[in-house]
């Protein structure tokens, strides 16, 4: 261009550097990053529970609660498409994510009164909230079914779980107390009727450390409701607490004879004894069953009264089969019971050693006691409650009968009872009392009475007014007698009265007459010729 | 159209003396530095802009308030909070804070954008129509802060300790970024290159 060749370098129109603003927008970036990450982190998986109804749940607001510590919110509750329940979707937080497994349960917290408590009454302001068990699985889900009630064991307890079985639940139910010493250590978990709808399975739970006490020995028991027996020793009531008198309850412990056995496995099973006394009875090895035939009515006697044996109870009637003998034309009643001779103890087992030892079979064995005597009773046991067992008692005196053994039955035969033979003695008694004639005694004495009756009132009638007439004049007469007698006194009474005086020198005349006459007949006496001569001269007799 | 700037004339933008400049140099008025543009004005513009979108996500998504009316507590994200205005019967501020907290920022970030990328491509398209826009987001900008009040009015006064709470949540900040944002996005925007190189009549 011009003669100064400058080569002048041009400035770059603008270098690529990013202006510093930019920064605000990289700010924003890191900023939101972050809220997302946060928001992220903080939210959990959604899970579906489903329940049978949404009482207390909303969407958008109920909790849900793990050891109530907020977990998750019920997004929406919605019915299922068969209608017949709801589901309610949790958005569960970042920490309530590990609750999501297969074996966790959830169930609505609702204010709840039962008999052992008062539960959720927080629930009462706060509204519903879902509570949560988590389980120990790790396999993850997200649709659950929801519990009706609170779990009565949640995973974090520690214990151990068994599996009772009997023909007889009685009151229990799930969440009905488990016991021991009187203390609640478990709860019934589950009750579930068996297949064959003849037992019941239960699943309860002892909460550590009294799982120890579970033992492969320990017997359990019911304890439900009031235990009010009535039999042969009286009535007695037994109860465990008022809770179990309602919910019912179970019991265990051992039998003080066993020895000590290591704690029972998780899920052992066992049986529950119907109450106390069945559990604590010795387990008993092979029951005999014997027939026993009574001729006698068998009132007072049916299916499970008592068979004893010299006091001790071994057995148990089972049925009472009423029967007919054509040939002798009676009837007669067939006791068919469940002995176990093992209840005597050692006893039994002498006998059994002195059976074997001389080579004689059970059935001889009990010919041999019933050759020495052995008869089966009824009695009385009880008058006042009118309970009767049966007796296996010794009459020497009977002649040996056979034993009958029919289909591995015993037949053990019997004697008429003695109560029966009292009460005849009483009947007797009261037939006799039956025949006094008491209507026609009452009869006569009501006759005689008013007999009694109709001369009293004649008595009254006609003979009072004569009578009162005759008392009148009996008294006037009373009077004029009074003034005799007193004329009577003043004549012969007083010293000076004229008859006192005649009587007085009367009377002196008459000694001086019987003094004359006894000198006569004393001078007669010495001389009785003058009765003829007349008197001699001489001396006068002294 | 002769521009100022094509005969060496810029105004001063704070006294707005017209003084003739080559585009360096202060105002001999008021000393306030005279350009015939705002500096990096599209650069910023942009830079607010798209940090203003990227706040708007989390400023909706996040939870703005919590309230805890005993026994009830509740989480409201901006739309939820409207939604629940409308449900329970306040239509007309449910109105409002639509308008106030959504629809207000999401124009301004729509029409910045439209203006920045119209302005880019020195486009010709309704020259007049975008002034008019810029001084519409201008004036209504302001008014797009009402949740953030809204929300700091009341943790402040309602606090009754059990039975009511009020707690801002996440999305406050957020939200507030994008107002702000936008405010500096449009005031570092100049509207006079939406005119620039425009070879009109």
């Amino acid at each position: 261009m011009s003669e100064h060749e400058y080569s002048i370098p041009i400035v770059h129109p603008k270098r690529g550097r990013p202006s510093a603003v930019w920064i605000v927008p990289l700010i924003a970036i890191i900023a939101a990053g972050t809220l997302a990450v946060r928001s992220y982190l903080h939210t959990g998986p959604t899970i579906h529970i489903t329940f049978n109804s949404a009482d207390g749940i909303e969407g958008g607001k109920s909790e849900v609660r793990y050891k109530n510590v907020p977990v998750g919110r019920v997004t929406s509750v919605d019915l299922t498409p068969d209608r017949q329940h709801i589901v309610a979707t949790v958005q569960l937080t970042r920490g309530g994510a590990s609750l999501a497994v297969t074996d966790s349960r959830f169930w609505v917290e609702r204010p709840r009164i039962g008999v052992g408590g008062v539960s959720g009454l927080g629930t009462l302001l706060s509204g519903a909230f879902i509570g949560v068990d988590v389980g120990s699985s790790t396999e993850r889900e997200s649709t659950f079914v929801g519990l009706e009630k609170p779990p009565g064991v949640t995973h974090d307890q520690r214990g151990t779980r068994y599996r009772l079985t009997t023909t007889d639940a009685g009151s229990l139910a799930p969440q009905s107390p488990v016991y021991v010493q009187r203390q609640s250590v478990g709860t019934i978990l589950a009750l579930d009727i068996a297949k064959d709808g003849k037992t019941v399975d239960m699943e309860i739970f002892v909460a550590s450390p009294y799982d120890q006490l579970v033992t492969e020995s320990t017997v359990f028991w019911n304890t439900s409701g009031l235990d009010v027996t009535l039999d042969a020793s009286g009535l007695r009531v037994n109860t465990e607490s008022l809770a179990t008198v309602v919910a019912g309850g179970i019991e265990f412990g051992v039998r003080p004879t066993d020895p000590a056995t290591p704690p029972a496995k998780e899920n052992r099973r066992f049986h529950l004894f119907p109450d106390y006394r069945h559990a604590m009875a010795k387990p008993d090895e092979a029951g005999v069953a014997l027939e026993m035939r009574f001729d006698e009515p068998i009132r007072g006697t049916a299916a499970g009264v008592n068979v004893e044996f010299e006091g001790v109870h071994i057995g148990e009637v089972l049925e009472i089969v009423p029967d007919y003998d054509e040939t002798t034309r009676t009837f007669h009643f067939d006791a068919r019971a469940l002995v176990f001779p093992a209840r005597l103890g050692p006893a039994y087992a002498k006998l059994v050693t002195e059976g074997t030892h001389r080579g004689l079979s059970g059935t001889e064995m009990l010919q041999l006691l019933v050759t020495r005597g052995l008869r089966a009773q009824i009695k009385s046991s009880n008058i006042l409650t009118g309970s009767y067992y049966i007796d296996l008692a010794w009459f020497p005196r009977k002649g040996p009968t056979n034993v009958v053994a029919k289909q591995g039955v015993w037949v053990v035969p019997t004697e008429p009872g003695g109560s029966e033979k009292m009460e005849q003695h009483v009947e007797s008694i009261l037939a006799k009392v039956d025949r006094i004639p008491f209507e026609a005694i009452g009869g006569d004495i009501s006759n005689a009475t008013h007999a009694a009756s109709s001369l009293l009132g004649h008595l009254d009638a006609n003979v009072m007014p004569a009578m009162q007439g005759v008392l009148t004049r009996a008294e006037a007469a009373m009077g004029a007698l009074r003034e005799s007698l007193a004329a009577l006194r003043d004549n012969v009474a007083a010293p000076d009265s004229a008859i006192q005086q005649t009587t007085r020198s009367t009377l002196e005349q008459l000694d001086r007459a019987a003094f004359s006459l006894r000198s006569l007949t004393d001078y007669l006496q010495r001389h009785p010729e003058s009765l003829v001569r007349g008197r001699a001269s001489g001396p006068e007799p002294k | 159209m002769t521009r100022a700037t094509d005969v060496g004339l810029a105004a001063c933008a704070t006294c707005e003396l017209v003084v003739r400049t080559n585009g360096v140099g202060s105002c001999p008025r008021c000393g306030e530095p005279v350009r015939f543009r705002k500096r990096h004005a599209t650069t910023r513009a942009w830079a607010f802009v798209s940090a203003a979108a990227i706040l708007y996500i989390p400023a909706n998504t996040l939870v703005m308030m919590r309230t805890e009316q005993f026994p009830q507590h509740r989480e409201d994200t901006i739309l939820s909070g409207i939604a629940y205005l409308w449900s329970e019967g306040a239509w007309s501020l449910a109105m409002l804070v639509f308008t106030a907290s959504i629809v207000i920022p999401l124009v301004k970030l729509i029409s910045l954008g439209v203006l920045l990328v119209t302005t880019g491509q020195h486009s010709a398209w309704h020259r007049q129509g975008r002034t008019m826009l810029y001084r519409v987001l201008e004036v209504a900008g302001h008014w797009s802060m009402l949740d953030v009040f809204v929300v700091a009015l009341l943790t402040a006064v309602v606090q009754l300790g059990r039975f009511a709470k009020v707690e801002p949540g996440p999305a406050v900040l957020p939200f507030a970024g994008v107002v702000i944002l936008t405010m500096l996005a449009s005031s570092s925007f100049d509207p006079r290159a939406i005119w620039d190189r425009g070879d009109n009549e």
